[in-house]
């Protein structure tokens, strides 16, 4: 990362800021250009990218074949019409109040162009997931970065409150990527009341990703608020609990003049008829699938969080399909000794690659083979802390 | 495609439906508003889909099997599939003899156009483009603040290239549309070599993107690509995309082949992993079998000569078209007509102004579907009603 970069980053909190590397920014543009992450055999278990394990819901598969190879050839907006109303219908809300994207990436990109310019900039956790700090940065907006809680890694939620006053855009992770933890719904809804009130021309992104894995008690959702409120917006994906982060498709709900906005400054025209056909399909899952999806991620997890903290290595409180363990030593140095044995973990995630690795949450039969190579590898004598 | 399979998509597709938002205006205004709704359409019929301008075959089988060879992959991000972005790139380049550096791909051409505008131009550096041409350029440019400078047409409705060099002095980036979108025209290699020469004198910052969206089916002897002059001139790059010939406009893929330091600045602007791991798989298959275009190319030429023929018989001619639709001096407004064809089944292309008033644009649908169309068209243009519509976008 060059200097130029990281001195758009202004830190508030306790110390320096250390590090913004990008995340998906980073894994695609390195990867994009044919640059693999990985020399020499393929890893055995993927355990890095925070994609489902179990590989894509198989309705989303038979829609593609029989709902979206017959209309492959044609420009799929009136299908997006479609998915948009039924997105809609699945949350309770008019279709004005939803707005498609390629990925949630996309609209996370949108929601940064709109919300913020070269005095408001954009603030967000750090780490958080990057693409908002990326698509500021290239556009030469200010970022400010706000530290988390050193006791347990959840954001900050005074620190970010100072530091969101005048602000274009702030980025709520929630859960935060990649360091797992979540915040409850009445802490953000006392965030979002008094940020208001504080700061009349600020945007919330509240990007919940990972809403299908939270398990803990008080976690929810801010659709219902977002509808209401024009300076409140949420980005959900299908890429996670269905499987389809291959196929790249997401969605912003919000008020019906904040996603207008959105899509004034980009359309539905990147997003593909496989992805619209096969959320078409996911939206039809029962909710007891999901339920189950989640029981299934939360046994994986909880297995691999006992087997790390009966070792004494620290996880946070994970709400999602991935974990933040404190390995005492370098990530880097953790995650070659997985990868020589077929095992591939997260990337550094700054200021944290000194002690942490974020690992995906594999499937029971993976994690019960994945603890047999962490094993080896937590058996070095950490070189470097 | 055979008919077999074609008879099973039509049992298997499901009737478009016809609520849509204002979101689409921006992107998909084409597309959008022309093939949806079907509010005042015949009832029960599958419409003829003959507006904006897609091979009504689809993609060929070769194609549709290695996307259900990815399917194992489809949970994974592009970037850690067997064949990821790399890999399409790589192909391209080695299409080209090019190198991977000069090579940009995005989710159709239309993310790579919006991106190049927002990389070229500013309020201070204009967008040069044909009017009409394919909006996406001019669109962008209005969204960001960059002044368009509108170039015409010569008598055959072929790009004014005089104009368009004198235009772009002091420009940002000038969109040159070849064939163009809708007027169906082509300029030849030596044209648009020459057109280069001289914008390249007039205004050497200026950057020039030929955007050959239409390329496989051109069939003048005097046209070739200009990927030759990209890669060989620095400030000029060309776009292609799979939506046309290849019969993947629902897939979204498309790229850019210029100088690396071009590439690069269009780059910057690309949204991470927009295309999926199975169009990826798609076009990797499309791309590697030319016989499968060459023949999409007859197929189109020998419909499009029907059409031709046909209309000429009505006392209607065109453009010489060199693409997959046509541009026909109907002598009327455009709206009456594909109001009535809309009524009867067939849905043509929307209004292009300044030409609104006596062209309309018609895709080349398959010649079964065109055998209809034409006996619609010549009812319609039979009628002496011409009522304007009352949807005029």
């Amino acid at each position: 990362m060059s200097l130029s970069r990281r001195s758009f980053v202004q830190t508030v909190g306790v110390g320096t800021a250390g590090l913004w590397i990008t995340s998906r920014g980073r894994e695609g543009s390195l990867f994009a250009q044919g640059i693999q992450p990985v020399q020499g055999p393929a890893p055995s278990i993927i355990l890095s990218s925070n994609e489902n394990p179990l590989g894509t819901h198989k309705d989303v598969l038979a829609a593609i074949r029989t709902s979206a190879f017959p209309e492959a050839g044609r420009y799929p907006f009136a299908t997006a019409a479609e998915v948009t109303a039924l997105v809609a219908k699945k949350h309770g809300v008019k279709p004005e109040n939803v707005l498609l994207g390629c990925g949630s990436t996309q609209l996370l990109r949108t929601c940064t162009h709109v919300f913020t310019t070269k005095t408001a900039g954009l603030v967000a956790a750090i780490p958080a997931y990057e693409e908002c700090a990326d698509y500021a940065r290239l556009m030469g907006h200010p970022i400010t970065g706000v530290k988390l809680r050193p006791s347990d890694l959840k954001m900050d939620l005074d620190a970010l409150q100072q530091a969101s006053k005048g602000a274009g855009l702030v980025f709520y992770c929630n859960p935060n990527n990649p360091v797992a933890t979540a915040i409850s719904g009445s802490d953000t809804r006392t965030y979002l009341s008094t940020l208001m009130k504080a700061s009349p021309s600020t945007t919330v992104l509240v990007d919940e990703a990972y809403f299908e894995y939270g398990t803990m008690p008080g976690y929810e959702t801010m659709i219902p608020l977002a509808v209401d409120n024009p300076r409140v917006v949420v980005a959900r994906t299908f890429s996670k609990c269905f499987g389809m982060a291959g196929i790249r498709i997401g969605f912003a709900i919000g008020h019906k003049d904040t996603i207008a906005k959105m899509a004034a400054w980009d359309g539905v025209g990147d997003i593909n008829v496989m992805a619209l056909e096969g959320a078409k399909a996911a939206l039809a899952v029962p909710d007891a699938w999901v339920t189950a999806e989640q029981k299934r991620n939360e046994a994986a997890r909880s297995f691999t969080q006992k087997w790390f903290a009966d070792r004494g290595y620290t996880p946070t409180d994970s709400q999602t399909n991935f974990m933040f363990i404190n390995v005492k030593r370098p990530a880097r140095e953790f995650r070659d000794a997985c990868l020589k044995e077929g095992v591939l973990i997260g990337r550094d995630f700054p200021p944290y690659e000194k002690t942490h690795v974020r690992i995906s949450v594999g499937s029971m039969e993976e994690m019960q083979k994945a603890v047999q190579v962490f094993e080896h590898a937590l058996s070095q004598p950490a070189k470097a802390a | 495609m055979s008919l077999t399979r074609r008879r099973l998509f039509q049992r298997l597709s499901t009737p478009v439906q016809s609520a849509h938002g204002e979101w689409i205006a921006a992107r998909g205004r084409e597309a959008g508003m022309m093939e949806y709704g079907e509010q005042g359409m015949a009832q029960g019929a599958k419409p003829i889909r003959i507006a904006s301008n897609e091979n009504p075959l689809g993609p060929g089988q070769h194609v549709l099997d290695a996307i259900v060879g990815k399917f194992p992959e489809a949970h994974r991000y592009p970037f850690n599939a067997k064949q990821t972005e790399g890999a399409l790139i790589t192909d391209i380049a080695k299409r080209y003899s090019a190198k991977n550096e000069n090579v940009l791909l995005g989710p159709g051409s239309g993310e790579i156009l919006t991106h190049a505008v927002r990389a070229f131009t500013s309020p201070t550096k204009p967008l040069v483009t044909a009017w009409p041409s394919f909006e996406n350029p001019r669109d962008t440019a209005k969204k960001i603040g960059t002044p368009v400078r509108e170039v015409g047409f010569d008598g055959k409705l072929r790009i004014d290239i005089a104009k368009m060099v004198e235009a772009s002095k002091g420009a940002g980036l000038v969109f040159f549309c070849n064939p163009n979108n809708p007027t169906a025209t082509v300029h030849g290699h030596s044209a648009v070599a020459d057109m280069v020469k001289a914008i390249r004198a007039a205004s050497p910052d200026t950057m020039i993107l030929i955007d050959e969206a239409y390329h496989d089916y051109v069939t003048d002897p005097s046209y070739t690509s200009a990927i030759d002059i990209a890669l060989a001139t620095p400030n000029v790059f060309v776009t292609r995309t799979f939506s046309k010939a290849y019969g993947m406009a629902g897939l979204r893929a498309g790229y850019a082949i210029g100088h690396a330091p071009t590439v690069k600045a269009v780059q910057a602007f690309k949204m991470p992993y927009g295309l999926s791991t199975l169009t990826l798989g798609g076009t990797i298959v499309g791309l590697a079998d030319q016989a499968h275009i060459d023949a999409e190319q007859k197929r189109n030429t020998a419909v499009k000569a029907f059409t031709v023929k046909a209309f000429a018989d009505m006392g209607v001619t065109g453009t010489d078209s060199q693409a997959n639709f046509l541009f026909m001096d109907i002598k009327r407004p455009a709206a009456g007509f594909r109001d009535a064809c809309r009524a009867a089944g067939v849905q043509v292309g929307r209004d292009f102004p300044p030409f609104e008033k006596t062209h309309c644009r018609v895709s080349i649908g398959t010649m079964e579907e065109m055998q209809k169309a034409v006996e619609v068209f010549k009812k319609v243009l039979g009628s002496t009603t011409t009522t304007s519509s009352k949807d005029r976008q």
